[in-house]
């Protein structure tokens, strides 16, 4: 170890000020404090420090997130071994999968890597551990059968415009992952916009998504019934839950979800009042909706149109179709782009929930309402905070007069 | 009686808390008087090298309000006078002649009515620096009209002393200055004390009695101030720290200055963790030479969070009453970062497994590396005040003055926010920001 620590701190040398390597520190910091905690010293102010750190803070997220991708793995060699109509191992079902999430992962990794790497040289600040977050992120929303230079032009872009123009980790406004998410949704819509299935299979395999069978009825018919009525997937509530359903990569098992939420809860790493007032939101809306399906259909408020089967999708089928649950506990929560204060955490929460199930029913051309009302109010999220801190402005003044 | 539980906030499990015994140290042969301790003075010399002053003497004075002068803090000789860049006066060291200073009788009671008796009182005994401000703390203003004055006898800063303990035997000199500082306010004198300690006082009808409870910060007046009696930006408070209350009893009382108090020595490196009947800028190698565990040390004056970092050859500050030793660490342990826990580990994040419940050896080490803020709850977990903490510090980065005022600038002190910059694990000290906010509201009045 002593010997890797001299190397460190003689190659360390060569990224000095004025030396030729010197515009390449923020590397060798990185490599520097990966392999050995660093010694800086608390120098004023509080002279001794808590042991958590961002490398940590960043790292556990990624821990959450590791489950979600070995279920996500197995799921793709489920679905495919189901597809193809052979029995297979569980292990053999898992490598299948591997095959597919390994690439994307890493060429997710290399593009973010890149952009972070550059971005830390030109501008000259260290190269911060969120990109990690946002690399890991990024394949867990990717369809299996995603062609890889869509993965790298996708990230390239979210890490880019989603965070290093605006002045990197700190000072974004949108979610990177989500905004990589997002690019690729509108820019290639073939292959991501989430009406037809993502499994992979047999060529020209195919079918729909949970969320699509409500949006394109070919008979009006309540959400549940629908769901009953499809024979291609098992979209039951408890299959949903255990997640043996098409979908993006990570989002599908909702359990490995839930025990992740309760991970960084417990650690103090993510809010919980968001995620909380997200179901809050979702629930509410919902209900509200499934009222007026109930009016519209049945009741006093008939039209002439065709009745919106959207609405009536129940809370519960809502909070496990598609990735509520992996946006809310993963994208929503992430501390730099939600609100700052508690007041505007649950208003942000609340509105993100709300706009999911506005997007999903309302407009169904974009089945998947979760990451389209977590970026709108990534951009609302200093609005909220803005009038938060106005009332403490103004608690204030009436205090003191 | 007043009663305030605070919630947010944390008693952090350092090792090394000073046991119930007082020793007396090694000779206190010097103590030292710094400028450098009081915030936005210009000192100005009223004696020179080997000059033999007597107690309460006058040695500096403010010019930028010279009516203000401080105290010689022992009766000896002038050993030196250390200067700084641009010439400011930075210490003056003096050499303690204890048989002059035995013979400290000169002072008799005087009849104080009012404000202006105890003002001039303080001002004549150049006693005056003892009083404090908030907003700012600094040295109060005599021509000042404090909405209210406010003691701290509640100290929940980590290895502080313990007032309980240091003052159980002033009960007559602490009532004596209490009387006296209620004369300097029409508003109330307010005296914060833990639950079920200094009884006597709740037979003063001139205090107003606050009860505090809760994790530090709960004891900072600051703190205490937000919840009782918030300051807003024309608001005056005065404060005096509780281990002065008993000087300035006796002043009051008997006329003399006895700049003895005790003070405690403690911190994971240090050998036998005790109190000493100490004085007032004290020299620190009386109390920690033979009694540390390394060289490796960082001497602080005050407590780890606050205090100011000293040497074996410093002082302690004058307004602390701790001192705090802590191990200069540059150990650099291998892939730090995915360490699981253990009681190597302390953290105010559920972030390792079974930490936090031995006592623990806090080191020099920030344990991690800066980098940009990430707001992930940790400041508000450890800030008890109705405070946007965040939003402040924005807007003193913004240097945006308006909303400073607005946000609470002037009820905070670098004091209160300083387990927020523990907890960070971005490691911002947000202590610096408010006082570079505090330093720039000010210069702009």
């Amino acid at each position: 170890m002593n010997f890797l620590k001299k190397i460190l701190a003689e190659s360390g040398k060569l990224f000095d000020e004025g030396k030729p390597l010197s515009f390449a520190y923020p590397l060798w910091e990185a490599t520097d404090t990966i392999l050995f905690s660093t010694d800086s010293q608390n120098k004023s102010g509080p002279h001794i420090r808590d042991n958590m750190d961002i490398k940590r803070t960043m790292f556990f997220v990624v821990i959450a997130l590791i489950p979600c991708y070995l279920f996500g793995a197995y799921n793709i060699g489920y679905l495919y071994s189901e597809a193809m109509g052979i029995s297979s191992s569980v292990m053999n079902d898992f490598i299948i999968g591997m095959t597919y999430v390994l690439p994307i992962l890493i060429i997710t990794f290399i593009a973010g890597a890149i952009c972070e790497i550059s971005f830390a040289i030109i501008r000259k600040h260290e190269i911060n551990e969120g990109f990690l977050v946002s690399c890991a992120l990024i394949p867990l929303t990717m369809p299996p059968d995603v062609p890889l230079w869509q993965v790298f032009m996708g990230t390239s872009f979210g890490i880019i415009i989603g965070k290093e123009i605006f002045g990197g980790v700190g000072t974004n406004v949108f979610n990177p992952a989500l905004t990589a998410r997002a690019f690729m949704y509108f820019a290639f819509p073939t292959k991501i916009s989430g009406d037809k299935v993502w499994a992979v299979g047999p060529d020209g395999y195919s079918g729909a998504t949970a969320l699509a069978i409500p949006a394109n009825p070919v008979e009006y018919d309540t959400a549940s019934n629908l769901f009953a009525a499809s024979t291609q997937f098992d979209y039951s509530l408890t299959n949903m839950f255990w997640g043996l359903i098409p979908g993006s990569i990570g989002e599908t098992n909702k359990l490995l979800i839930l025990l992740g939420a309760i991970f960084l809860i417990y650690c103090g790493i993510a809010s919980w009042r968001i995620m909380v007032s997200c179901v809050f939101g979702l629930v509410f809306t919902s209900v509200l909706f499934n009222l007026l399906s109930y009016l519209t259909v049945d009741g006093i408020l008939q039209s002439g149109g065709t009745p919106n089967a959207m609405l009536t999708i129940t809370p519960l089928q809502h909070i496990l179709i598609g990735s509520f649950l992996f946006g809310t506990v993963f994208m929503a929560t992430e501390p730099v782009t939600s609100s700052h204060t508690n007041t505007g955490r649950w208003i942000y929460g609340f509105l993100i929930g709300v706009l999911t199930v506005i997007i999903r029913s309302i407009n169904p051309a974009y089945p998947e309402g979760v990451f389209l009302a977590i970026l709108i109010m990534n951009m609302f999220a200093p609005l909220i905070d803005y009038y938060v801190v106005q009332s403490n402005i103004k608690m204030r003044l009436n205090r003191n007069v | 009686m007043l009663k305030i539980k605070v919630k947010k906030g944390h008693n952090i499990n350092i090792a090394g808390a000073a046991s119930g015994e007082i020793l007396a140290p090694q000779k206190n042969t010097t103590v030292s008087l710094s400028p450098e301790n009081f915030r936005y003075i210009k000192p100005k010399l009223l004696v020179k090298e080997n000059d033999s002053v007597k107690l309460g003497d006058p040695i500096f004075f403010d010019k930028l309000n010279p009516e203000i002068k401080w105290p010689a803090i022992a009766s000896g000789t002038i050993s030196k006078i250390i200067y700084g860049e641009r010439r400011a006066v930075k210490e003056i060291i003096f050499n303690v002649d204890p048989q002059i200073e035995n013979d400290n009788s000169s002072g008799k009671d005087k009849k104080l009515s009012n404000k202006d008796d105890v003002v001039n009182y303080l001002l004549e005994k150049n006693m005056w620096p003892f009083i404090t401000q908030r907003p700012f703390n600094k040295v109060a203003n005599p021509s000042d009209n404090p909405k209210s004055i406010i003691v701290s006898l509640a100290n929940t800063a980590p290895l502080s002393v313990d007032y309980n303990f240091t003052l159980a035997s002033n009960k007559d000199s602490i009532i004596s200055a209490l009387i006296n500082l209620k004369k300097l306010t029409e508003g109330k004198l307010f005296v914060a004390v833990r639950p079920g300690e200094f009884n006597y006082l709740s037979d003063l009808d001139f205090i107003d009695i606050v009860e505090v409870e809760g994790p530090h910060p709960a004891g900072n007046v600051g703190v205490i101030l937000n919840h009782i009696s918030p300051i807003s930006s024309k608001d005056i408070v005065w404060t005096v720290q509780g281990h002065h209350l008993p000087i300035l009893g006796k002043l009051f009382s008997d006329g003399i200055f006895d700049p003895t108090m005790i003070i405690n020595l403690s911190g994971p490196i240090v050998k036998n963790p005790s109190y000493f009947k100490s004085r007032i800028g004290a020299s620190l190698e009386s109390h920690c030479k033979g009694n540390l565990s390394t060289d490796k040390a960082r001497i602080i004056s005050g407590d780890v969070l606050t205090g100011k970092e000293s040497m074996m050859n410093g002082y302690l500050g004058f307004y602390h009453s701790s001192i705090s030793v802590i191990e200069e660490s540059f150990d650099r342990s291998f892939i730090g970062w995915l360490h699981p826990g253990g009681s190597s580990k302390y953290s105010v994040f559920n972030a390792y497994l079974g930490g936090n419940k031995s006592p623990y050896s806090f080191t020099t080490l920030q344990n991690g590396s800066h980098r940009a803020f990430v707001p992930i709850e940790a400041w508000e977990k450890v800030f008890p005040m109705d405070i946007y903490i965040n939003a402040l510090a924005r807007s003193i980065e913004a240097n945006d003055f308006e909303e400073m005022e607005q946000l609470g600038i002037y009820e905070c002190d670098e004091e209160d926010v300083a387990l927020c910059s523990f907890v960070c694990p971005s490691k911002t000290d947000v202590g610096a920001i408010i006082r570079k906010g505090l330093d720039t509201v000010y210069f702009d009045k």
